[in-house]
């Protein structure tokens, strides 16, 4: 066990290597940082300067083992961009994204498996159709279009919610909230809809096939038999069930919550990490790109390597083949 | 084609293919599905004219020299104020006729779609084989490679096939290389689900018995693969594939809203929007409109005959 | 709306009803350092005089007018300016200032370290005379000056040494880069880079206040579409730039003003002129066509700049016949005319030239440098295309597309001029039209190539010459020049649209900077 989980460690911090080195590969065909910091009245002397200075110069494998030796100790760089260190930078960009993925994770768990129910319990209903196809919508549609399509009707047409930002936020030490005002959560409602909606439809399409199934087996049959209530058999028995593969699905959209937030973040103008990103690119910001990316990397590695640490447990038989075989 | 039972008439004994096909199951589910039936027709009108787009659209977009610039923002069906032309869905700001433009857009978008699925399934589909066929360390280092596929989100390794393929390409070729880059960059980003689909098979069917026989007859493992294992795991490529089709073509769109998409001197579906999207408020809403609700058709149409494969594929559900 | 408090005060927050003279603007980029000398950039330069203030500022028609310098004077025959400060000013942390800080700030903008050095490149000596008279020596008679330090912005010594910013650092920042301490109408309340930043008027101000604004917020928004939407739900007071399209629409809607200008900048076609062969397109590899002046007289006239700015433009850009605007001093009256319309003209050209079958080449653009440059590069595509030759177009964000120029990888390209600094016809002239030398700093934005003797032997005279009717006629017989040759198709000066809540009045400046103390909220 403690061998299988040494050598899953090993091959995370591979994968983490070889992603850093894809991505770092990459930054040399965004374009050039130096024409961002220089005026227009830089000579190729300043150009020339700059780029020594900033050891851009050097070969891609030798900018990425520095930017590898600095990262282990905790060391990001600075950005280019903003002459601060880059992990002061997503410090403090983090909580504005962490709490809109959080606030969408929830609209699309809790929306998801409520429509998810009530369309397998009704399967044949009429609402039941209707949602299903319109739920279609959602995920036929680009997500920044969605979002503008919203901030046009809620923002500028009806004027209930705020079209872009934060809103008041309530400083906690270095973590910054936006649950505490009323604009905070206000901010909030857009662009939550506009992240969670993809992973609210898969939830909504997991939880109905998977209560479907579970409600064709032959103990809720028998239940049902035994005159228990239809409320009790379906959410008792039958949700209960099916609760165990939507858990695992949101861990791994979780992922794609952080990866979607930055088109989200760009439409609504959230400051967070999303934003900071598709800036960085703009502005060849290649310390804040990379930290970007390695983080990233980091927090999905560590999400793979949980469940699959969790499986092991869950199901033996696993265990019995990774430890012999592979 | 939902007529096509009448079309071929059933003889007993000796049955057409097309035939077969009518009588079969998962024909019948779908005479009777209004959903799959209407979907298909919409997909199919969607995809012919597309192929078509030269023979239907009024002028071809992409030849700059056809354009005329003050045919700009003209508003559907009104006559242009300077050239007195009009246009049934309206033009852009370049003058080009919006219809013309979303039916060759389409072509590209489906083109992109179909291709980067059918990248993403001819190497899941041989990736998910080998690793579960094969298993030790083929299967780590595949599997692997898939965690480092799903470590990046989809988007993402996009940006970042797209950053380094547009490096490496010589500058002349690039605006071909585009779509080409695209299509491998939605592909690789999407070949993971079919491999851990096969793989799934693959390991669940190799310890059969019927795969021992093949393999004692001294069948080569290629042959094991391809006949024996990988039709059962078609039913769920289908599915996965119609469903990517879908999201390849949303991707390109979220793509070009990024700005890595088709260049916009050929545009897509997506670029479309991208563009039409700086002219929502500016009142020149049919920029935006048509390319948007084709866009929704298109990707509605075929999700929901996705939705229908996976029940109708699925005998568990019936 | 965009307040941080902490969570100690948050009740109060909570009670406070927003006043009227809270002011919320939108621009498209972050200022992104606070440091008047680490970058020149139009972004950081304009949000910075509104907290710091240099010897000089621009009035609202952009005339020099007096700020830390109550006036100046040339020394003796053009040796220099002698500058006579202002008493009785303070910095916002209450430190007085005098000569010494300008010295101080000279030290430090013209440090190699700074962006803004090229600014203080004619100068040889400073000298403090006393402890309020301060004189520039330059190696030249430098009419101009005094103008061009408009931008130069004065920072106080002791703040600064006190906080080990005397250099500015913009690869790692330093104290100056987030905090500021200048002389200006406001002051910094707070910075958080690239989302807010916060400004309190400046109290002991040393000049009459015309603004009502007790704190003003700006937010960077860079999707232009969030940001109209923002100005038209009420969420911000103004925003800069609106995008082209979207100015009549707001323009009828309620609650919503436009005010348009038109800006310094005018964007023209450059072509390769040294290069022996096209790099791009069809005929990658022949000979470079645009080495002759009749082809490219051809590309000048084949494109409908009208049609651009009645379409792309919709009415609001003027067509534009050379490298500066008529607004900007130095521009030629006499050589106002620009090449017709005339795609005929274009055709027989090019078969002069011999290529009466046209020919393909390559055409660089950016495609986020300026408005619409991508739609206008399209556009001339279409047009090009129409006289038989066809440009392959390649646009590019322009973090790639400098890079790219740099290298000459270019058969044409697009590019945007604003004189920055002197607000002047010799700017241009230095840096697009002068043959690159390195040495002396010239041409250097000049990817071309473009070379004329007469040209260059005028330069000098031109930067020196203090009668302006002499210096005005040696501009005109280069603008000339430069015109027969056309060694750019100038195009068009784009406008400048700001959009604002209709309680909002402001001016505009010419230059885009957006200056807050002429911001009346109603």
């Amino acid at each position: 066990m403690l061998s299988f989980i040494i050598r899953r460690l090993g091959q995370s911090l591979l994968v983490l290597l070889v992603t850093g080195l894809i991505a770092f590969s990459m930054f040399r065909f965004i374009g050039d940082p130096i024409d961002n910091m220089l005026g227009q009245e830089r000579t190729i002397e300043d150009v020339e300067r700059l780029r020594t200075q900033l050891g851009l110069d050097q070969p891609f494998p030798v900018q990425y083992y520095r930017f590898l030796e600095n990262a282990v100790q905790g060391n990001f760089g600075v950005s280019y961009r903003q002459g601060r260190p880059v992990s002061e930078i997503l410090l403090e960009r983090a909580p504005a994204t962490l709490e809109l993925a959080a606030v969408s994770g929830l609209f699309a768990l809790g929306l998801g498996i409520a429509l998810g129910v009530f369309t397998a319990i009704r399967r044949n209903g009429i609402a039941s159709n209707f949602i299903m196809s319109a739920s279609l919508i959602g995920v036929s549609l680009p997500t920044f279009l969605i979002g503008i399509l919203l901030i046009y009707l809620f923002g500028v047409q009806l004027r209930w919610l705020p079209t872009f930002g934060r809103g008041d936020v309530v400083d906690f030490g270095w973590w910054s909230t936006g649950f505490l005002t009323e604009s905070g959560l206000k901010s909030l409602i857009l662009p939550a809809i506009t992240l969670g909606l993809y992973q609210m439809t898969l939830i909504m399409r997991l939880v109905r096939s998977e209560m479907l199934e579970v409600l064709r087996q032959d103990y809720i049959r028998f239940a049902r038999a035994r005159g228990l209530k239809d409320r009790v058999v379906n959410f008792r028995h039958a949700l209960k069930n099916t609760l165990i593969p939507v858990i695992t699905v949101m861990g791994l959209q979780i992922g794609g919550i952080i990866a979607f937030a930055i088109v989200t973040e760009t439409v609504f103008n959230w400051p967070g990490v999303g934003l900071l990103f598709i800036n960085a690119i703009q502005f060849v910001d290649i310390p804040v790109m990379a930290a970007y990316l390695m983080l990233i990397s980091v927090m999905f590695v560590g999400i793979n390597l949980i469940v699959d640490i969790l499986y092991v447990f869950v199901d033996p038989r696993l265990r019995v083949d990774s430890a012999g075989g592979h | 084609m939902a007529d096509l039972s009448t079309s071929a008439p059933t003889k007993p004994g000796r049955k057409g293919r097309w035939a077969r096909f009518a009588d079969s199951d998962f024909f019948y589910s779908f005479k009777r599905s209004p959903v799959a039936v209407v979907s298909f027709t919409v997909t199919m009108l969607l995809v012919l004219s597309a192929v078509f787009a030269p023979l239907i659209a009024p002028t071809n977009p992409f030849d700059p020299a056809s354009l005329n610039l003050m045919n700009g923002f003209t508003p559907p069906m009104e006559p242009n104020a300077f050239t007195q032309e009009s246009f049934l869905m309206g033009t852009d700001d370049q003058g080009r006729d919006v219809f013309s433009t979303i039916l060759y857009g389409m072509r590209i978008s489906l083109f992109v779609g179909a291709a980067a699925v059918l990248f993403a399934m001819v190497l899941g589909i041989f990736l998910g084989l080998v690793s579960g066929y094969f298993g030790g360390w083929t299967e780590t280092i595949i599997m692997r490679i898939a965690d480092v596929q799903l470590t990046f989100p989809s988007i993402l390794v996009a940006m970042l096939i797209f950053g380094i393929a547009k490096g490496f390409t010589p500058v002349e070729y690039r605006d071909q290389m585009a779509i080409w880059v695209l299509i491998i960059a939605i592909g690789l980003s999407d070949w993971v689900q079919f491999a851990r689909v096969v793989r799934g098979t693959t390991l669940v069917e190799k310890n059969k018995d019927y795969v021992a026989a093949a393999r004692l007859i001294g069948r080569s493992p290629w042959a094991i693969m391809i006949k024996h294992i990988l039709p059962n795991a078609l039913s769920p490529v289908l599915v996965i594939a119609t469903i990517s089709l879908a999201l390849a073509i949303i991707a390109e769109a979220t793509l070009s809203f990024l700005g890595v998409g088709a260049p916009p001197t050929q545009p897509s579906l997506g670029t479309l929007i991208r563009i039409g999207q700086g002219f929502l408020f500016s009142g020149e809403w049919w920029i935006l409109f048509f390319p948007a609700c084709t866009l929704l058709a298109l990707a509605l149409s075929v999700n929901l005959l996705g939705d229908w494969l996976r029940d109708a594929l699925n005998p568990r559900l019936k | 709306m965009l307040h941080r408090t902490s969570a100690l005060v948050l009740t109060a927050v909570l009670a406070t009803p927003a006043m009227a003279e809270e002011f919320q603007w939108a621009g498209r980029t972050d200022p992104q350092t606070m440091d008047p000398h680490a970058v020149s950039s139009a972004p950081v330069l304009g949000f910075l005089n509104n907290v710091y203030d240099g010897l000089v500022r621009m009035s609202k028609d952009m005339k020099v007018e007096p700020s830390l310098a109550e006036s100046w004077e040339p020394i003796g025959d053009g040796e220099g300016w002698r500058f006579t400060l202002r008493q009785g000013v303070t910095f916002h942390d209450g430190a007085a200032f005098d000569a010494d800080d300008v010295l101080f700030s000279y030290e430090r903008a013209s440090d190699e370290s700074a962006d803004v050095r090229s600014w203080f490149s004619p100068v040889t000596e400073v000298k403090v005379v006393d402890d309020f008279t301060i004189e520039f020596y330059t190696n030249a008679p430098n009419p101009l000056f005094p103008a061009s330090i408009a931008n130069w912005m004065i920072m106080d010594r002791g703040w600064t040494e006190a906080n080990n910013a005397a250099r500015p650092d913009k690869e790692n920042g330093n104290f100056a880069t987030l905090n500021v301490n200048g002389t200006g109408a406001f002051k910094l309340e707070d910075r958080q880079p690239g989302l807010t930043t916060t400004l309190v008027p400046n109290e002991n101000w040393w000049d009459e206040a015309e603004h009502n604004i007790t704190r003003a917020t700006f937010t960077p928004i860079q999707n232009p579409a969030t940001a109209v939407a923002a100005l038209l739900s009420g969420d911000v007071d103004f925003v800069e730039p609106v995008p082209i399209q979207d100015a009549a629409r707001l323009e009828a809607s309620d609650g919503v003003n436009i005010i348009r200008g038109i800006e310094t900048r005018t964007i023209m076609l450059g072509f390769a002129h040294e290069a022996d062969t096209l790099k791009y397109g069809a005929n990658a590899g022949d000979p470079n066509p645009f080495k002759d002046v009749r082809v490219r007289e051809a590309v000048a006239k084949a494109i409908n700049v009208d049609a651009i700015l009645q379409t792309i433009w919709r009415g609001s850009a003027e067509a534009a016949s050379q490298l500066v605007t008529p607004a900007l001093s130095g521009y030629s009256a006499a050589n106002a005319a620009r090449p017709s319309y005339d795609p005929d003209a274009a055709k027989a050209l090019l078969a002069d030239a011999g290529y009466p079958d046209g020919f393909g080449f390559g055409l660089k653009c950016p495609n986020d440098r300026y408005p619409n440059d991508e739609s206008v590069c399209q556009a001339i595509t279409g047009m090009l295309a129409q006289v038989g030759i066809s440009a392959e177009l390649d646009a590019m964000p322009v973090s790639n597309y400098w890079p790219e120029l740099r290298a000459d990888n270019f058969d044409m390209y697009l590019l945007g001029w604003s004189p920055g600094g002197s607000l002047d016809h010799e700017h241009p002239l230095r840096f697009l039209a002068s043959t690159p030398n390195e040495e002396k700093r010239l041409g250097s934005w000049n990817f071309g190539g473009y070379s004329n003797a007469r040209l260059d032997e005028l330069l000098p005279s031109i930067l020196s010459e203090i009668d302006p009717a002499a210096r005005q006629a040696m501009i005109d017989e280069v603008t000339a020049l430069y015109q027969s040759e056309h060694a750019y198709v100038p195009l068009y000066t784009q406008p400048l649209v700001w959009g604002t809540r209709d309680n909002i009045e402001l001016t505009q400046r010419p230059d885009n900077f957006f200056i807050l103390r002429w911001v009346t909220v109603n």
